[in-house]
């Protein structure tokens, strides 16, 4: 060594000299990887090896200038942490201009490096380049963070320093807003997961970038700061993602820090994962990555959050709770008393939803630490907690993030145990870029995000979501949507019986077991029709619209095949696709709401065999059968059993002019059944005395028989708490609709009273009106659809308008979505369809009902 | 050798692909894409409001084959994609001068 120092490094005996070092070097670090121990001992070990190797050179090179210079090492060389094959990031300073001899020392110091196949990163300056900062070369302003002196004059290197120090305040902002502007887009290329299945050791959110990013910030914290524990934690996680990526390293002879699936196997076997089977190997490692991921982005999050919060924020107490808020977030004013009461952690988090604040990593770190002592039941120990947990499930903003919390600290296993057998759960496919359990929140963010802005191409799915009646239903079914993958074959499946565990536990209602069952169990079957079907076959789309029976149904499908698809990776879900998709449920939505007249229930229909077959006894078959028969079937899909029963009670003995009515609370509204036999004006009649006892209409649907037979079912809010305030209200709308029905009161008198009410007056309009007619999708029935700005008696005047032109309402569908009323009516005149000029007659008496002020009659 | 270029239905590249395997056709390329033929889209009605559909999703299924088996790719193609109604699509043929397989090097071997 001494033999060739000071010397021009300009033979062949030099270069096999410089060969034999770096080799040597190389060697020692592949015998520790092979040991499974290339950590961060090992790379600080080869570090200083190489930076025997550059000083070697530099020493040699310093006769070309008499400029005095430094010579540094910057990023992961800088901070001792070289692996195997990473670049060789180089500072070179010299205290004076550029001239030939100062070129010639760069080349004699580069051109050894390059002989020897390094890659070298080299930055060439002069010391005046650090007079002002260089704010558009943010990568640059961090790389100066990890300089450490190599070679050179320690003079100049002090210089360099001078105006990087945490007290120069501009200095430390652009720094610091570099650091967190580089953060964010590169977590942005990884659609802002740790979860991958592929994952980037260095660039992957909790990687080793985010390692050391996390450690700046705190560095660089003013005033000066620390997080608990933090530092001891990044040390594992440290060393566990360098150990890995020398193997990547060893493995690949390349600077490769994908740790792809096959590596995954190699990595695994090196590092002496535990398992018999290579994918349990597989699945060790990658588990105790994803924990150490964990571990530095919950650094990181803490670390970015002491340079916001530079005024202090008071902790505010929730008076009559142990909850408060604080700058970190919401958490436990008390931790004792939180430890002993876990039924109030899921509080927690409902708490930082409605702030819209992260849950503070005080109370996740207690949830963590005291989880295992309780059993589901203890989370959720009565039917108000259980209910709580349904409505925490509301897509909003923030949903994705505090049950990635929830799941990080453990919480959400507990409270949904099925959801434990697919955590970190690798699947190996061309298509997943994500862990089962990311993927299943990924398709929550999909949900989440159509609620907030910025989405304007989604508006036709945002919409779709803003119209569910419970949208908590279709987040719980992404939940267990894939819970069945910890099995290979027929995941649906085995999701379904797992979700009914939960929904068991849950004392979930019938409809929402039946919602969450259907759309777990059918949730690869829009993709499967929309890409792969020909939807231009109308027997393709109604088969599709029996399936999903309802158009509720058929918006959580929709929204769940597209939230599915786009959680696979960033990538999969095209505007193609989406287009497919919204075909596909534009097609379904006219089938559902304008063909399914024609499709009646007849008495070998399967439906009716198990109807028939659970039939109470006080219900003869023929009678049954009798109510069922020339009803569209639409209505067995929607309707219960317990209800069909009912309504079947309901139409015993009906005659001419009587009315028999059922009525029950649900939820917050209230559902009417009426059935009665048909005659003109009826519909009309029986909306105007709904609205006359001030109920207004959000939904329904009314039926008539081939026989006459009327089944109308109303569900309402109601406006003037007539129901709420009089407990004889059902036999006195009961008496009101049996008058009017059988003509003794005339509701359109009943009415004009009302005209005064604030709650009956139009509303400006706000939705513009629109009624179009349709005689292509029934054989039967004319179909007229109005879309209107819903107030109270819409439904009256418009029906009231179709008796007056001669028509006979024979089927109705009513919905509500938001501020607009969507009505489909299926017409006759004379029991044959609409003539254009019956429906041009129709389409200007309803259009200029609609767009006057104060029609009321 | 001829580039076989197919614009046809989504649901219809299963039935194309199993129709080019029979005849051993080795590779193939599918891409989504978005377009109209002569049918120029077309008018759906969501809400009671009209709206019309003008470029149409389809995939594009692109094959290079020997002169010799040209003509029975093409009508394998057609025959799997055809449902008889307008949109069933297009088959454009382009001539090829050379292939060449990455890996190997090898030259105008399919």
């Amino acid at each position: 060594m001494s033999a060739t120092r000071d010397r021009e490094i300009d033979t062949e005996e030099d270069r096999r000299h410089l060969a034999a070092l770096l080799d040597a070097a190389r060697q020692e670090f592949v015998a520790d990887i092979e040991r499974g121990l290339g950590a961060a001992s090992a790379h600080v070990r080869f570090s200083d090896r190489i930076d025997a190797l550059v000083r070697r050179i530099v020493d040699a090179a310093r006769p070309r200038t008499s400029t005095p210079f430094a010579v540094a090492a910057l990023g992961g060389y800088g901070r001792r942490l070289l692996c195997l094959h990473s670049d060789i990031d180089l500072l070179i300073v010299f205290d004076g201009r550029i001239l030939p001899a100062e070129e010639q020392f760069v080349k004699a110091m580069l051109h050894p490096l390059w002989d020897l196949r390094l890659m070298v990163g080299h930055q060439v300056r002069v010391l005046t380049d650090f007079d002002e900062l260089e704010p558009d070369n943010p990568e640059f302003l961090l790389a100066l963070l990890d300089a450490r002196l190599l070679a050179g004059d320690a003079a100049v290197m002090a210089q360099v320093r001078e105006g990087l120090q945490p007290s120069n305040g501009t200095w430390r902002e652009h720094v610091v807003d570099a650091l967190l502007s580089l953060t964010e887009q590169r977590h942005a290329q990884f659609n802002q997961t740790i979860y991958q299945l592929e994952p980037d050791l260095k660039n992957a959110p909790g990687g080793l970038r985010d390692l050391a990013a996390a450690r700046k910030l705190v560095a660089l914290a003013d005033p000066p700061a620390s997080v608990n524990g933090d530092a001891e934690r990044l040390v594992g996680a440290e060393d566990f993602l360098l150990r890995v990526r020398s193997v990547l390293h060893l493995e690949t002879g390349r600077n490769l820090n994908t740790l792809s699936h096959s590596l995954q196997e190699k990595a695994a076997e090196r590092l002496g994962c535990p398992g018999e089977q290579s994918q349990q190997r597989v699945e060790a490692l990658m588990g105790e990555y994803f924990r150490h991921a964990r571990i530095v982005m919950r650094a990181l999050a803490r670390a970015r959050g002491l340079g916001a919060a530079k005024v202090p924020v008071p902790a505010r107490l929730l008076p009559g709770t142990n909850f408060e808020l604080t700058a970190a977030g919401a958490g436990f004013a008390n931790m004792v008393r939180a430890a002993l009461e876990p039924a109030s952690w899921l509080q927690v988090f409902e708490l930082a939803l409605l702030e819209n604040v992260p849950v503070a990593p005080a109370a996740l770190a207690l949830m963590e630490q005291h989880g295992a002592r309780y059993t589901v039941a203890q989370y959720l120990p009565t039917a108000v907690d259980r209910q709580r947990l349904m409505q925490l499930l509301r897509p909003r903003p923030g949903l994705y993030a505090r049950l990635s919390e929830m799941h990080d600290c453990g919480l959400l296993s507990r409270v949904f145990p099925e959801f434990q057998a697919i955590s970190c759960r690798v699947t190996r496919d061309f298509y997943h870029k994500y862990t089962v359990d990311e993927h299943t929140l990924l398709t929550i963010r999909t949900l989440e995000r159509l609620r907030g802005p910025g989405q304007p191409s989604r508006e036709r799915f945002s919409t779709m979501l803003g119209e569910l009646q419970a949208p908590e239903r279709l987040v719980l079914a992404l939940l267990f949507h894939d819970v069945g993958k910890w099995k290979v074959e027929n995941h649906a499946e085995e999701s379904v019986r797992m979700a009914q565990t939960m929904l068991d536990r849950m004392d979930a209602t019938a409809d929402e077991r039946q919602d969450v069952e259907f759309l777990i169990g059918q949730h690869l079957q829009m993709s499967r029709v929309a890409f792969r079907r020909d939807t231009e076959d109308p027997h393709v789309v109604q088969r599709f619209a029996q399936l999903v029976g309802t158009e509720e149904r058929l918006k959580m499908l929709s929204l769940m095949t597209l939230a599915d698809i786009e959680a696979v990776s960033p990538d999969t879900l095209t505007l193609w696709k989406e287009e497919l998709l919204w075909r596909l449920y534009v097609d379904t939505y006219s089938q559902l709401t304008f063909g399914y007249g024609d499709e009646t229930i007849d008495p070998g229909h399967a439906a009716v065999a198990s109807l028939q077959a659970r039939r109470p006894p006080d219900l003869g078959e023929h009678e049954l059968a009798s109510f069922l028969e020339g009803f569209p079937r639409r209505y067995l899909a929607r309707v219960d059993a317990e209800h069909v029963y009912r309504h079947a009670r309901l139409a015993r003995d009906i005659h001419p002019d009587e009315v028999h009515l059922f009525l029950e609370p649900k939820g917050e509204t209230w559902e009417l059944s009426v059935v009665t036999l048909d005659k003109p004006y009826l519909f009309s009649n029986i909306s105007g005395v709904l609205s006359y006892f001030g109920m207004n209409i959000l939904r329904g649907s009314a039926m008539t028989s081939p026989a006459g037979l009327v089944l109308d079912i109303f569900e309402f809010t109601d406006q003037e708490r007539f129901f709420q305030f009089n407990p004889g209200a059902t036999p006195q709308v009961e008496k009101l609709l049996q008058d009017v029905v059988a003509g003794r009161q005339d509701v359109a008198a009943l009415l004009l009273r009302k005209e005064g009410s604030v709650l009956y007056r139009r509303q400006p309009q706000r939705v513009a009106p629109v009624v179009h007619f349709d005689s292509g999708h029934s054989q039967r029935y004319t179909v007229m659809e109005i879309v209107a700005q819903d107030t109270l008696g819409l439904l009256y005047r418009i029906s009231r308008i179709i008796s007056r032109q001669g028509c006979d309402v024979d089927l109705v569908l009513i919905s509500t979505e938001g501020n607009k009323a969507i009505d489909v009516f299926h017409l006759t005149k004379k029991r044959a369809k609409l003539s254009e000029a019956d429906e041009g007659a129709l389409k200007e008496a309803l259009e200029q009902m609609l767009e006057e002020t104060h029609e009321t009659r | 050798m001829k580039l076989v270029k197919a614009i046809i239905r989504p649901n219809k590249v299963d039935d194309v692909k199993d129709a080019l395997d029979k005849l051993h056709v080795s590779g193939m390329t599918v891409s989504e894409v978005r377009g109209h033929g002569r049918q120029k889209g077309h008018t759906a009605v969501y809400r009671g409001k009209e709206y019309n559909v003008s470029l149409l999703p389809k995939m594009e299924v692109e094959v290079v084959v020997p002169d010799d088996i040209l003509d029975s790719t093409i009508q394998a193609i057609i025959g799997a994609a055809r449902t008889g109604e307008i949109g069933d699509g297009r088959v454009f043929v382009t001539e090829v001068e050379h292939a060449y397989h990455i890996r190997t090097g090898e030259r105008d071997v399919i």
